[in-house]
């Protein structure tokens, strides 16, 4: 390449000669060839670790299953004088449903459920009067003498709990359901004949196909019985969590971001609190399980028990209550909050602060009307995030005390609560079978519940953003 | 020394009556203030940590007048011009020894609230830096925020009057409710003047602001200060010593001055009416400067 040689080679002459620089070129090429093609390797094991997460889910979700009814729908229904070709179980009015709970029941079962929660306003189905009023006004009333009376799905629920009593025997996954359904069916009843159901007869097996995810799974209370349990007492605590939980972690995260970025001059003191929260952000969530336990629900049981803010009886009789989970999980989210909270109010630049300072703003007019509207967008995609992993913690809610087993509606902070984690968590360590289809069923209810309140949030954020514009 | 203190004032009237700064205590024997002066630095020094950036600076601002301050990259102009309505006090480490006055008060002295100065004396950045809202919101905030109590028919008169006097009115009136960030460069440093100046300000402290701007925007803007003057007191650092030349009546000439620790501490070399200093320099170094001999 080069015409005249140097006597002393200079810095130039240390460059590659034209050949040299196409093979390297070729190599560097190569290399960000190969690259590229590493990091598309690595996006497609992510996407399959996620599609088959929810393979598993849907397929344990939807498919065939054998059951068998003690009572058969349309025998009950013709029983009462309909014609079973146009009336179903759900076509009867709410004093049939309960006169077949008052035939098929037993008088104990009966009393119970009353205690629970009485069907008539005005008239008892299985008490006497004289034991209601007593065992009302004794120190612990049962909750049938506070809660109003059940609605007609909650009656049409027990009958089928109680009178139909399905028994689900055997179920099976979604694709090979559609694939191959008969060799389900072959299965169940060799399974018969090698006297795996001893209670029934081949005959009495109906095949059908069950959706586990349906819209009655999403709005019946939870129950022991697995054909009949549903998610709606998860679902209304999982949503009442999230609302205690943004209350108290966006503000207060918020808040502390502000000032820390905005306000507070750099000392020691503050680059220590700023150290411990990026620890905090690290720390277990069952730890702060244990903190929820210790302070929460027990230290601070007259507050979130509701028994300060009452003179009668406490709404709640131990600090369990969503109030306290609620807090747990927003003291969990809190560091993560502050931190992209923080970073988002970073990202704003100075010459703003200044601009706004330079008027005669005040610190504050110019953080409130100038930096907060620009990082708004960032704040929201930190909390956003911070609060779907929260939605979806089931260690510190154990600690905290969810109910494992819960049919009433939570009705405010000071309710005792499920969660869907928690429903899940415990479903899939029954041993019936059915409960893992049910588990998979919550588990695509939970996985929805996050899809539709990051969307929300993220309509939010959007507009939020364009009117900050 | 200087914390802020982050009060809500008392709204200031952004009216007529000019508002002075709040009386602080005078400092006893100060020198009366030039009565031609709206401005004056005495012997201000300007330290970010240990380090001294400008040592000593005492310069005077004539009323409706504009004064430049030049000087090679990293002589402490814009450092000077900054503390002039304490911005600086937004930099942690930064440390203003020595008095400004305004109106001969001492704007370092205790009690006088940064946000109360800053109110009275604009400011101009290199950068133009418009808020992220609407060309009406830009200019309405400053008032709104100072307790400016008139109806919304007047806010549209402040805005209008504020875009006219910054010469951006015949461009953006119609397109108010855009956002600041549509227009171009030039026309957002104007609208950056305008909010300045939508506020009633006294003094307006422009730091390099036609750096970022094309030649002709430059011009504009150049216009618009000589305009601005009949009712304001300009300080204006540059870069641009022509600049400087056209615009300016005084001119403040900065060098920096190596110490004994091999600290570069900027120091006011020549402070001269902008004809003197650009055509018979006192000083060697402003000679060596302006004649582009370095710097």
């Amino acid at each position: 390449m080069s015409v005249q040689a140097p006597e002393r080679p200079t810095t130039a002459d240390y460059f590659p000669t034209e050949e040299e620089y196409v093979g390297l070129l070729g190599r560097r090429t190569r290399r960000a060839t190969w690259f590229k093609l590493f990091c598309l390797g690595m996006l497609t094991i992510a996407v399959l670790a996620l599609a088959t997460l929810l393979y598993t889910i849907v397929n344990d979700s939807f498919g065939l299953v054998a059951v068998v009814n003690q009572n058969e729908p349309e025998d009950i229904v013709a029983g009462l004088g309909h014609d079973p070709e146009t009336t179903t179980l759900g076509d009867l009015d709410y004093d049939e449903l309960v006169g077949l709970l008052e035939a098929n029941v037993s008088s104990g079962v009966g009393r119970r459920l009353e205690r629970e929660q009485r069907f008539y306003e005005d008239r008892l189905v299985f008490e006497d009067e004289a034991t209601w009023t007593e065992i009302c006004s004794s120190d612990a009333p049962p909750t049938g003498c506070t809660a109003g009376p059940r609605d007609g799905a909650n009656v049409l629920a027990l009958v089928q709990e109680r009178v139909v009593v399905p028994d689900v025997i055997a179920s099976y996954e979604l694709v090979p359901s559609m694939l191959d359904p008969e060799a389900f069916e072959a299965e169940v009843m060799a399974g018969f004949e090698a006297g795996r159901f001893p209670e029934y007869t081949a005959d009495q097996a109906q095949f059908e196909w069950r959706a586990w995810f349906s819209p009655t799974f999403l709005m019946s209370p939870a129950s022991a019985t697995p054909e009949i349990a549903g998610i709606r007492t998860a679902i209304l605590g999982s949503l009442w969590l999230v609302v205690i939980t943004v209350l108290f972690a966006v503000p207060v995260g918020v808040g502390a971001a502000i000032y820390l970025v905005e306000f507070a001059r750099p000392s020691r003191f503050n680059s220590f609190i700023q150290t411990n929260i990026n620890n905090l952000a690290g720390v277990p969530s069952i730890i702060y399980g244990m903190l929820g336990l210790a302070i929460l629900v027990r230290v601070l049981e007259p507050f979130t028990s509701g028994a300060i803010f009452t003179s009668g009886p406490a709404p709640s009789d131990n600090g369990r209550t969503i109030l306290s989970a609620g807090i747990t999980l927003g003291l969990l989210t809190l560091p993560v909050v502050i931190i992209s909270a923080q970073e988002a109010l970073k990202a704003v630049p100075d010459s703003l602060r200044q601009a706004g300072m330079a008027l005669g703003a005040t610190r504050w007019q110019t953080v409130r009307s100038q930096i907060i509207p620009v990082a708004m967008p960032g704040i929201l995609t930190g909390t956003i995030l911070a609060i779907a992993r929260a939605v979806g913690e089931t260690a510190p809610l154990i600690l905290v005390g969810a109910a494992s087993f819960i049919t009433l509606d939570p009705t405010g902070p000071f309710s005792k609560f499920t969660a869907l984690p928690i429903q899940i968590f415990q479903w899939t360590s029954f041993p019936q079978e059915e409960f893992r289809n049910l588990a998979a069923a919550a588990s695509l209810a939970l996985l929805i519940l996050l899809l539709t309140l990051n969307a929300a949030a993220i309509v939010f954020r959007n507009r939020f953003s364009r009117r900050a514009e | 020394m200087n914390n802020e203190t982050y009060t809500e004032e008392a709204t200031l009237d952004t009216g007529a009556p000019r508002p002075e700064v709040a009386a602080g205590p005078k400092p006893a024997g100060a020198p009366a203030t030039s009565p031609n002066h709206v401005m004056e630095t005495r012997n201000m020094s300007i330290y970010y940590g240990d380090f001294r950036a400008v040592a000593d600076v005492s310069l005077g601002f004539a009323r409706n007048e504009i004064s430049a301050l030049i000087g090679p990259s990293g002589c402490g102009k814009s450092t000077v011009l900054r503390s002039l309505n304490r911005m600086n006090d937004l930099i942690a480490s930064a440390r203003t020894e020595g008095e400004v006055h305004y109106h001969g008060t001492n704007i370092y002295a205790d009690g006088i609230d940064p946000v109360r100065v800053r109110r009275t004396i604009g400011m101009v950045f290199q950068k133009p830096n418009p808020f992220p809202k609407t060309i009406y919101d830009n200019i309405a905030w400053g008032a709104k925020i100072n307790g400016y109590r008139g109806s919304k028919a007047n806010i549209d008169d402040l805005v209008q009057e504020a875009l006219e006097g910054a010469a951006l009115w015949d461009e953006v009136k119609d397109k108010l409710q855009e956002s600041g960030y549509s227009l171009s460069g030039g026309q957002q440093q104007r609208l950056c003047i305008a909010r300045a100046i939508a506020t009633k300000p006294d003094v307006i402290l422009m730091d390099e602001p036609c750096s970022a701007l094309d030649p002709i925007a430059t011009l504009r803007i150049e216009e618009l200060m000589l305009e601005l003057k009949r009712d304001y007191s300009i300080v204006i650092v540059t870069h641009n010593m022509q600049q400087a030349a056209r615009v300016s009546d005084k001119t403040a000439f900065f060098n920096v001055k190596l110490n004994e620790t091999g600290m570069r501490t900027g120091r006011l070399v020549e402070y001269s009416p902008t004809e003197q200093l650009f055509t018979s320099p006192n000083e060697k170094d402003t000679e060596d400067y302006i004649t582009g001999r370095f710097g």
